[in-house]
């Protein structure tokens, strides 16, 4: 390997050569975090809600008209969607998982302690929950019609059965779900819960929420004149569900409208739609700085090589094989690409830093700078390698040529 | 040692084709010191870069050591080239970002060398034309004489039968071209064969032999063998063309 002496002739070129590495460094930097960013976010919307989401719909079913009965009209309308062809159950409750919008509360597993053990999303809904939702229940058992309280808020002082999730448990109890069950939670001041049940999963309404697989169930529909109705359809009807329902619900009852028809995947696209264009965005900005940086390892090595032809062509004279003619300008990238990666390392990890510090990331898995080295590497010496080949066709006549 | 028979070069574009070599036919035997002389563009570097294994030719037989080159790959040529063909340019073609050392040890290190080996050999022929001392100092820091014993050492570091020089001295004044010329006569006395192409017609009298070469022909073979100069010491020989 000529190492030693192409060090030393690139060292009498070391300003070309500090400005190419400069900018792997800089795209590796950039790169490993972004590709880090997106993996991070790629994970976060890859998440399972715990839902059956891609049979699920929700609506708002909103009276208008004076005499308007609430209770009444959730019976009749569950009366008739599962009347239903194609619709499978229904349920009403107060908020929509990964929808942004809904309730959360601390709750704590010792009445004097002081502030809660943990906090956790809350869904008021009924016995349908469970079905509607296609939730796991892996311990305890769901609630009946008769603990399903539609008049009002729960009273004080009152126990009321809850169904926690999995998560939940485990953050609460040493023993998890099988300790929980049973076991008595308060939320505010005075209002005991027993666990009456344990499912495997259900996602918080908010995406970004710090607690989002804690999530607890109350037998509880607050009746407001505006009831959210989460209907599961057979699968693959969602859309044709949508459109009957609608109408079907909107005919029956002429005091209410029914509005914000949407199913449970466009809610999840709308609830990752930063997430998602962050992570286009960044994708673009990686393939954009990659370009640059290949075009700038292929216009220096066409520079040096257009330098050097005559210099080629003499080292054809003196015997080099083509092989060594390309070999001679990988290695030359590679002596480039390593400095720059053995800067970008550096810069990669205080970048990661400043990141975890200013925005509070999450830091970076240590395996990712070595596979941004080796993938920067590669990009350099793919990039170089056409150039090395017209190098390699250089005639070694042209070391006689005097023009 | 080397058998041209009736070579002809032709070089072609879409509109013109030029014929460079027509009917070249010459041996060279083992040892000789073959100058060839001719006026500009009659072929002279065709037959040196043909002789070389530098470029191929378009028709007729060129036999090295017997060796049908027609018939070699790339990479025969290059391997043939790096171990039995020593090359001297006019311009020295010394690259520019290296030191003397390491101009000098290209050929070796593509003959595959161990650094030991390549080391000594490469400080013994800088020794020996001169410039041992200076073999950190990278070419531009030489004169222009001094450039072109470096080149003749690389020529010669790789021990070629065969040293191809293409007017070795067509860049230097009179007194460092003298010296050139000696060093070069002192190789093909230890048994190298030269073939030189120059402009210069006293450089050419001193070979065995002088190849006349006009418009791509060989014009005449002159035997010169009586004419050389008997060899004298460099500095010698050198005052004197200064004088």
């Amino acid at each position: 390997m000529e190492i030693g002496p192409i060090f030393r002739a690139m060292w009498r070129n070391r300003i070309g050569v500090a400005l190419i590495a400069l900018q792997i460094a800089f795209t590796m930097t950039v790169v490993v975090n972004a590709i880090y960013i997106i993996n991070e976010r790629s994970r976060l919307m890859a998440r399972p809600s715990g839902l059956d989401e891609a049979n699920l719909f929700y609506l708002r079913s909103v009276g208008f008209q004076e005499g308007f009965d609430e209770e009444s009209t959730i019976v009749e309308d569950r009366i008739l969607l599962q009347a239903t062809p194609g619709i499978i159950d229904m349920t009403v409750m107060n908020a929509i998982p990964l929808s942004g919008s809904g309730s959360s509360t601390g709750v704590r597993v010792n009445p004097d302690a002081n502030g809660p053990s943990t906090y956790t999303a809350l869904y008021r809904v009924d016995e349908h929950a469970i079905d509607t939702m296609g939730l796991e229940l892996i311990a305890g058992e769901n609630f009946t019609t008769a603990e399903v309280r539609q008049l009002g808020r729960l009273d004080s002082g009152s126990t009321a059965p809850i169904i926690i999730t999995e998560a939940l448990a485990e953050a609460l109890f040493t023993g998890g779900a099988a300790e929980a069950l049973g076991n008595t939670l308060y939320w505010q001041v005075d209002i005991p819960m027993q666990i009456i049940g344990v499912v495997k999963q259900l996602q918080a309404p908010w995406p970004t929420f710090a607690s989002i697989e804690n999530s607890m169930l109350i037998p509880n529909n607050i009746l407001d004149g505006q009831s959210l109705y989460l209907v599961r359809t057979e699968p693959g009807q969602v859309n044709t569900m949508m459109l009957r329902v609608e109408e079907l619900l909107a005919d029956s009852n002429p005091a209410r409208i029914i509005m914000n028809v949407k199913s449970l995947e466009e809610t999840r696209a709308d609830s990752y739609r930063i997430d998602s264009s962050m992570a286009r965005i960044l994708l673009v900005v990686i393939v954009i700085l990659v370009f640059i940086t290949s075009m700038g390892v292929v216009g220096l090595a066409v520079f040096g090589i257009n330098r050097r032809r005559r210099q080629i062509g003499t080292r054809r004279a003196l015997g080099a094989t083509q092989g060594q003619i390309i070999r001679y300008f990988l290695v030359e990238n590679l002596i480039i690409s390593g400095i720059g990666v053995t800067l970008g390392a550096v810069l990669t990890l205080g970048f990661n830093i400043f990141l975890v510090q200013t925005f509070n990331m999450p830091r970076i898995e240590w395996y990712y700078t070595p596979l941004g080295m080796l993938a920067l590497v590669l990009v350099g010496l793919l990039a170089v390698l056409g150039p090395s080949r017209g190098a390699a066709r250089i005639p070694p006549a042209i070391a006689t040529r005097t023009v | 040692m080397l058998k041209m028979k009736d070579v002809g070069k032709v070089y072609r574009t879409e509109l013109v084709e030029t014929r460079a070599l027509t009917s070249f036919s010459l041996d060279v035997d083992e040892g000789e010191f073959v100058t060839v002389t001719g006026p500009s563009g009659c072929g002279k570097t065709t037959f040196l870069n043909i002789a070389g294994l530098l470029e191929t030719y378009s028709s007729g037989t060129y036999l090295l050591d017997g060796q049908d080159v027609s018939e070699l790959g790339d990479r025969q040529r290059a391997r043939l080239r790096n171990r039995k063909i020593g090359f001297i340019f006019q311009s020295f073609n010394l690259m520019p970002d290296l030191n003397l050392f390491d101009n000098v040890d290209v050929p070796l290190r593509y003959r595959g060398m161990r650094a030991s080996e390549r080391r000594q050999r490469v400080d013994q022929m800088l020794d020996s034309v001169g410039l041992l001392s200076r073999k950190k100092h990278l070419p531009s820091q030489l004169s222009g004489g001094q450039q072109q014993r470096v080149a003749i050492a690389r020529a010669l570091v790789g021990e070629p039968r065969f040293l191809l020089a293409d007017e070795p001295t067509g860049n230097l004044d009179s007194h460092t071209a003298a010296g050139v010329m000696e060093l070069l006569e002192q190789v093909n006395e230890s048994g190298t064969t030269i073939i030189m192409v120059t402009h210069d017609d006293s450089l050419a009298q001193r070979a065995r032999r002088n190849v006349k070469i006009l418009d791509g022909r060989i014009q005449s073979i002159d035997q010169l063998a009586d004419s050389r100069i008997p060899a004298t010491p460099v500095s010698d020989r050198a005052l004197s063309a200064n004088a």
